[in-house]
Formats: structure tokens, sequence, C-alpha cells
């Protein structure tokens, strides 16, 4: 009794205070004084603590308005005080349980972890805290969570805490060690800084047991609790810290990462060498146990630790409390080796009834214990999803192969699928979105052409159709008749160019001097009239309104005569007879009469070879015009 | 949550990369063991190029030593991206013959199949269906039936489903499935296929009655695509589908048609790929465009916030393919962008 009063006399009252006011100075997560015990020298222990992290649940069970110094106080107490009330295992049954104002699952991980530190012991140059004091110099530990076992004993349980960073550093006789959940790197003025906080207000080292007891009994239940039990249920381990904690998740998955985790923590246990390993994991299967069955209250608990009661062990190396101990604590060793053993069984008989050890068909329990596998477990809220910008096209290339490709065969062009899709308008902007620049290009290339052939239409003349085969027949057609005509009216020059047109005014004196003039005049004019109905080659006529006009023409050994003059008896026989004479056989004659005025066409041939000059054809014309 | 993003930091080392000079689109896994080594595993890899030569290689994947290897000459070209690549299922690797050769499918214009060897790859046949002109429907996807390996189903754009008997290279029977393209095809047994098509059906065809089919689900907006199927070999109950633009992987009872069983509804972003574990009749992954790929296990009664994943596995890019195979039921094959990456389950 007088030990466990002890231990707490040399822990002042205000260094929690202090403790408290440097953590939330530097917004770390706990703080931690490490005490010589006085029980066994050469030995740290807890001494005091401070808890400044998360806090899952606020079970308030003062009606007291607190503030937030007090709470987290209260806070801390309260943790301190599930502590014991788990350690206690040892006391006779009959003994009422301590109901303590937190039960196990409204810890944070962090919690738990600032909870089980409670039990560790440091044998002096062992652990950070025992190495700290040895060397007297700090230690930072950055990645705490992710060190060795050996340089950081309880890396283990920093993992599931993430507790990132470690720092320990002596004071007045122990180790005050600080960590936080960040990754916070080597800072010395830190540790300065800390050191005068905790300086700050010194008062006398001296014990104020009522206090203490006070403190610690503060919020039972049972105030009979005697305080030395409470302290001597406390389990040292010595050596190696192996231990992991398993916080109860509200998750009925939460079964799963225990039991991983204790399979781990078991097989390194094994493995720890002079460790022994805790009865953590029996108390924290309890603790499962109700929270999957969602029992909350603390009698729950009290029960199950009197259940297992026995099974807490305490085992210490060396202690005076003899055999009864070491009894325990070889039984503790047995059960634990024997819950190995259980879920390797299990395993077992899992993979037997299912017919294969693959993890996915054994279940959730053992999905962790596959350590290799690349999946991890599906957690409700989710990983932080990727915040991409999602302004592509979903199912982008999967869009592409099944609706782009197929079209790529289709006559080896990529040809946007608009011109498929018009069947299935659902998909069309997606389609449009993926081909993109192809879709535009090739809509304006049809655009035009379509443009340019109903151009085509309008220039061709008695085209009805619209479709784009008929324009372009129907321009074909019309080109070629073109063409022709062009040939044709070329060539009409041509022999234009060969025939001689002569004319013969009716102004006869001015014959010689007029006919170049007038042979011009009719030529231009007679290129003026051409007429397209009239296809006959060389024909010339002249318009000329005077009267007394003979023209003559020529083409291929046939003369036409035109001959107009005033109309009298017999004119014809006359013009016939002089015709004859000059040895002109006449096949076709036409004439007419208007107004006096007889208008005679005359196609003619020679007869025989001799061809007669239209001169004297002209002239033997003119005098039968003029005779009257 | 940082604990998982620990874990996943941890974890990564298990997934086996292999990065290709080109996008991947169609992978194959072979279902007969290489003949240099009996552990080592065959992958073929299709490239996406929007461009008229596209490539196939071939690698091999040793699951010991986790590495990849290249064969320079296991590769050939391939006109525009192959739409689908696959190994014959359960082929017969005549142990005491030293040409150990596979045979692998690819379809794109035609169907074709290629002998690969140890040290080179020759074309099979090619199988065109069209008998006037050159000019044959694509096909978008095809299954290769695995009880009877003779058997090939192609679907095409052309609304139609073509059954191939690829020992006679010859045509089984060709079959209108669909109104609108088909997507999908993946068979049930020897003589029972399904389909899914740009109309939004899945429909059932019998070999022996080809009159007739039935419609077993039909997406509920209608006329919206389903663009991919599975069926579940281990439970033939069981097919999976997923629709255009939709996060939701469809299971269906192919014995309660129109209803789905269960709409599997966790992806932040539109699923890829999908696939059943060739272990298990419970299990089916997903892959989708918010780079994770899940595992869900189909329990017999569903939670009233919908079914979980088991678990998940964040690639980092969108995942465009998926495929588990039976021969190697430990891994998972996942490609996105230009890689190819094997996951452990």
């Amino acid at each position: 009794m007088s030990t466990g009063v002890q231990h707490q006399e040399r822990v002042p009252m205000n260094l929690k205070k202090q403790l408290a006011l440097a953590v939330r100075n530097i917004q770390w997560s706990y703080a931690i004084f490490w005490s010589i015990s006085t029980r066994q020298p050469g030995v740290l222990e807890w001494g005091e603590g401070y808890y400044n992290g998360d806090i899952k649940t606020r079970k308030t069970v003062q009606s007291v308005e607190l503030n937030t110094d007090q709470l987290s106080l209260q806070r801390s107490e309260q943790l301190r005080q599930l502590y014991e009330s788990l350690s206690a295992g040892e006391s006779s049954p009959q003994a009422k349980r301590p109901s303590a104002a937190l039960s196990p699952e409204d810890l944070t991980d962090t919690e738990w972890y600032y909870l089980v530190c409670m039990s560790f012991v440091f044998n002096i140059g062992q652990g950070l805290p025992g190495r700290t004091l040895s060397s007297g110099q700090p230690v930072w530990l950055c990645n705490a969570h992710c060190a060795d076992s050996k340089v950081f004993g309880r890396s283990l349980l920093a993992k599931s805490a993430s507790i990132q960073t470690a720092v320990c550093f002596p004071f007045s006789g122990g180790v005050v060690e600080l960590g936080v959940t960040d990754l916070v790197f080597e800072d010395l003025s830190l540790i300065q800084r800390v050191k005068t906080l905790l300086l700050d207000d010194p008062q006398p080292i001296v014990s104020k047991r009522s206090i203490q007891v006070d403190g610690m009994n503060n919020d039972l239940a049972c105030p009979a609790l005697d305080p030395l039990i409470l302290a001597t249920k406390l389990s040292p381990i010595l050596g190696c810290e192996q231990l992991e904690t398993v916080s109860p998740d509200d998750s009925p998955d939460g079964l799963e990462p225990k039991q991983s985790r204790e399979d781990s923590l078991l097989i390194e246990g094994i493995n720890g060498g002079a460790s022994q390993v805790q009865s953590w994991q029996f108390m924290d299967e309890e603790f499962s146990n109700c929270v999957h069955h969602s029992l909350n209250s603390s009698d729950c608990i009290s029960q199950t630790i009197a259940d297992h009661r026995k099974v807490v062990p305490l085992c210490r190396g060396e202690n005076d409390n003899g055999l009864q101990d070491v009894e325990e604590c070889n039984q503790t060793k047995l059960t634990s080796f024997d819950r190995q053993n259980d879920d390797r069984h299990f395993h077992e008989v899992l993979s037997a009834l299912f017919k294969s050890s693959h993890p996915l068909i054994l279940g959730p329990q053992f999905r962790n214990s596959n350590k290799e596998s690349s999946f991890i477990r599906w957690q409700k809220n989710g990983l932080v999803k990727p915040q991409k910008e999602r302004d592509e096209t979903p199912q982008k290339l999967l869009k592409k192969i099944l609706f782009l490709v197929p079209h790529m065969h289709d006559r080896g062009l990529i040809e946007s699928p608009e011109t498929n899709a018009v069947r299935d308008a659902a998909w069309r902007p997606e389609a449009d979105e993926i081909c993109g620049n192809h879709v535009l290009s090739e809509r304006k290339r049809r655009e035009k052409i379509n443009e340019r052939l109903m151009m085509l239409k309008s220039l061709v003349p008695a085209n009805n159709k619209a479709d784009k085969v008929s324009i372009l027949d129907v321009t074909i057609e019309y080109l070629q008749t073109l063409e022709r005509r062009v040939a044709e009216l070329e060539s009409c020059r041509k022999s234009e160019a060969r025939t001689k047109i002569e004319r013969t005014s009716d102004n006869y004196g001015n014959n010689k001097t007029n006919n170049g003039k007038k042979s011009s005049l009719s030529k231009r004019k007679a290129y003026d009239v051409v007429d397209e109905a009239d296809q006959e080659i060389g024909y010339v006529a002249s318009k000329d309104g005077s009267t007394d006009k003979v023209t003559l023409s020529m083409n291929n050994k046939e003369l036409l005569i035109e001959f107009k003059c005033p109309w009298r008896e017999g004119i014809l026989l006359e013009v016939m007879d002089a015709l004859s004479i000059l040895n002109l056989d006449c096949h076709s004659v036409q004439s007419s009469t208007t107004e006096g005025i007889l208008s005679l066409t005359i196609k003619s041939k020679y007869k025989g070879s001799s061809v007669a000059k239209a001169g004297p054809i002209e002239q033997a014309l003119q005098r039968i015009a003029s005779k009257c | 949550m940082e604990n998982s993003t620990q874990e996943s930091h941890l974890r990564s080392d298990n997934s086996v990369t292999y990065e290709s000079a080109y996008t991947v689109y169609a992978m194959a896994l072979s279902s007969t063991p290489s003949s240099t080594n009996i552990n080592h595993q065959r992958i073929a890899l299709g490239s996406f190029l929007e461009d008229y030569t596209n490539r196939v290689d071939i690698i091999s994947f040793d699951p010991e030593t986790l590495s990849f290897k290249t064969h320079p000459k296991l590769a050939f070209d391939h006109p525009y991206p192959p739409t689908k690549l696959m190994f014959q299922p359960n082929r017969k690797s005549a142990s005491s013959s030293s040409s150990c050769s596979d045979l692998l499918a690819s379809t794109g214009d035609f169907l074709r199949l290629w002998e690969v060897r140890e040290s080179s790859i020759e074309p099979v046949t090619v199988l065109n269906n069209s008998k006037t002109s050159e000019f044959c429907a694509p096909l978008t996807s095809f299954d290769w039936n695995d009880v009877e390996p003779k058997r090939i189903g192609t679907s095409s754009i052309d609304t139609t489903c073509t059954i191939w008997d690829i020992e006679k290279c010859v045509v089984e029977t060709q079959l209108i499935a669909h109104d609108k393209e088909v997507y999908d095809i993946a068979w049930g047994e020897a003589r029972v296929f399904a389909s899914v098509s740009a109309d939004g059906s899945v429909r059932i065809f019998d070999l022996r009655d080809k009159e007739h089919s039935t419609i077993i689900y039909e997406s509920p907006q209608p006329d919206t695509p389903l663009l991919r199927l599975a069926w579940n070999k281990q439970d033939l109950k069981y097919m999976a589908t997923i629709q255009m633009d939709s996060n939701k992987v469809v299971i269906l009872d192919i014995r309660s048609p129109t209803t789905p069983v269960a709409e599997l509804e966790r992806h932040h972003a539109s699923v890829n790929a999908i696939a059943w574990a060739p272990q298990s009749c419970k299990h089916i992954c997903s892959a989708g465009d918010d780079t994770q790929a899940l595992i869900w296990e189909l329990p017999t009664v569903a939670g009233p916030n919908g079914i979980d994943p088991l678990c998940v596995y964040s690639a980092g890019y969108e995942i465009n393919q998926l495929q588990w195979s039976a021969a190697q039921p430990d891994w998972i094959a996942i490609a996105f962008s230009n890689k190819l990456q094997l996951l452990k389950v």
C-alpha cells in the first residue's frame, strides 16, 4: 500500500496541469511523464499524463458544465480510471467493479494508445524513455509508426493510433514524452519551449496524498476501492514491448482488424523473447464481442472482466508475489497460444469447408492476413477519390472501340459515325464529342458539295430533277451539246472566209466602188444574222432594203441567186431565158410578189463544165430588172 | 482513413506493371502455360491507335519473380485497333509434344485466328462471312465457347451475331440478334449465348431454337445502349452488364427476367469493364473511369443501402480493361492508358 502511495507522492499534482499546458500550447496529442518507479529501482513507469488528442465520444457523466480545459483534464482522468478499472482483475469476484465513466468503445485509437502506454514499464537504457534517461539527451523520433520495434517498442501501437512523432527528454528525474499524430521534424526549440512551460509553475514536489487518492477515486462508483490494488494490478512488461492495441470500432467489421492484428501480434509476441503477452487481447476480444452485440453498458465489460479475470496476466519478471503470479503468467501464455491456434484452426476449418484457401472465399475475416494483396479493404467513406475534372466523355475508350473503330473499316475512311447515327440519335452527341474535328470538316465538305451541285442545276436549263445523279447527267448532256455547237460555229466561220460573197447594190453606177464596201457590209451583216436553226453552210442572206438587187452566192457548183425587182408581166420568163443562155440549169425557183416587188430565189447548177462568171449573170439580171 | 492510405502505399508493391509503347485496350490472358516455363503466363496486348497500323504484342509474366518478359518476335500487325483478343480456353497442351502452340483470336474487321508458337506467330485464318464483296460488317466483340472450343460467337454492328465453326472455318449460323448494333456476346454453355446491344436489351439465344430469343433485361431508359456483358461461368444463373454512361453494374438472374438482382453502385464514375471471378461464384470485379477496381461479393440478401464492395484498388488512371483469368485466379489484369497491371487478389 505504501509503495503505491509513495509512487504517487513523487508526482506533483501540478505536473499534470503543466503537462496539459505544455501539450496544448504546442498542440500535440499527448504528454506522458515517466518517472522512476519507487517499487522497482531502475525502472521507468507511468507517472503522469495528459491526453490532448482526438476524442470520439463525449460521455459526460457529470451535470456540471466544465470548460474545455477542465473537460480535457477530466478526459485524461477518465482514461486513467478506465485503465485502472481494466487492470483491476485480481480483486475478488464479490468486489464491485469500478464503473468508469468511459467504456472502451468510446475511445479513439489514439486514446487507446495513450491508455495502453500506462501499462508500459521501461528499464533504464531500454526503450525510448529508458534511453533518454540514460543518455540524458532528448530523443526525437519521426515516423514513429514506422519505426523498428527495437528503436521504438510501441511503434505498432503508434501505427494504430497514427502517432507519427514522439519526443522524449529528461526532466526532473524522469522523462517527459510527447507525441503527435502529425509528422513534425526535429525542432529543439520546441523541446526548450516545453521545458520552459513545464517549469513555469514550480511547486515543491511534495505529494498530497489525499489529493492523489481523491483524484483517482473520482467518479468511481465504489469508493471502497483500494488504490493499492489498482496499483499492483498494473501489468508491467519488460523487455521489448510488442503490443498492439485494438480499438473497438462501431462497424461490425471491427472484428476483423482486431483478429488480424492479434494474429500478427501473437506471432511477434512469441518472437519477442522475454516479452510476455498481455491480456489486452483477451479483453479486447470481449470488448469486441460486446461491440458486436452492440452492448454498450459498462456492466457488460465488468462482467466479461469478471469472467476473464483469471486471464489477466500479472506476469512480472521479478516480483515478490511469488509463484501465484508465475502460474498466472504461464496460464496466460498458454491461453494466448491457444488463441493463436484457435485462429489457425478456424482458418483450416474454413478452408476445408470451402475447399479453397483463397482469401476471397474465406471471407473478410482473413482478408488482411493476406498481406500480399494489391487490394485494400473497402471503407464506408471511401478513399479520397481523385478530384479530377470530368470534362472528358465517360467510357471514352470503350465508346471509341464500339462506335468509332468499326466504322474505321468502312471503306478505309475514318468517317464520323454521324452519317450512320441517323437511327440512333441517342448517342449522337457523344459521337460528336469523340470525333471532334472530323465531324466538322466532314460536314463542311458535304455542304460545299451540295451547294455547288445546286448551282450547276440552276445553270443548266430544263432540269427538273433535284437528285445529285440527275443533276450531273443533265449537266453532262448540256456540256456536250454546247461543245458541238461551238465546234459547228467555228467551222462555219472558216467556211465563210472561203466563200466569196458579192453583192450588187441598186445603185448600178456605183457598183464597182460600192461593191467592195457592200460586199464587206453584206458579209458582216451575214454573220450577224446567222440563224441557229438554219444549218446551211455558206448561206448568206442579205437584208438590204433596196429594190433591184441581185445577190449571188456560190456553193459547190450550185449557184444561189436572189433577185428583187419591180414586177411586170413576163419578167419571170425573161429571167429564166437569161439564165439558160448563161448555161445555168435552174432546178429550184422560189418567187413571191409583195407590194409590186418580185422576190426570186433561184438555185441553179452549171450546165457542163463552163462556169459563168458572176459578172455577166448580174449584168443580165440587171438589164431585165431595169427594162420597164 | 489515414490507415488506408498507408496501407495502399505499402501494398502497391504487390502489383506488377508493364508499360507499353502505345495505349492498350484489348487484352487476353492465355489459359495454356507457356512452353518455356510452366508457370509463365502469356498475355496478349492490343494497341489502340486511331490509325490503320495497330499492333498486338505478346508478353509473358512470371508470378514468382513478379516480372514481365517481352518477346519481340511474338507480335503482329492488325488493321485498326483490335476490338477484342482472346486465347483459346482450356486448350489441351500436349505435354509430350515440343511445340506448344496457343491459338489467339482477334476481332476488328474480321475474325482472325493466329497460332502463337514459341518464337513466331502465324496467321491461321481470316474468317469472312460476306459472300458478295470484300466488305464485311465489322465486329465489336466475340466470345470463345469454353465447353465447345471450336465454336466462336461474334457480334457485329450490322445487328447480327455469327457463330463460327473454326475447325472447318465455316459459319455455323448467323442470327439477326437485335434491332441495333450488337456490342457484346457471351456464351453460357455449349449452345446458349447472350448478347447486348445498342437497343438496350440483353437477349439469350439457343442454337437449338434459332427462331426465338428471350429478352431478360432492358435498360430502364429506353434505347440506352448496354455496352458490356459478362456471364458467370461458375454459376450460370447470373450475368452482369453495364450501361452506357452509368456507374452501376447490373447483376441479372436469368431466371427472373426484367428485374435485376442487384445494382452495384459504388463507382464514382462510369464503369468500363467487368469480370466474374473464375474460382468463386459470388465474386465479381469491376473497373471504371473513377480509376478504381472494386471486388464485390454478392450476398444472398442485400442490405438496405445497397451492396458494398469487399475491397478496392486505385490505379491513378481510368481503367479501360479488366481480365480475370481462370489460369491465374490470384491475379487480376487491368489496363489503363498505356500500362498493363497485374494485381494480386
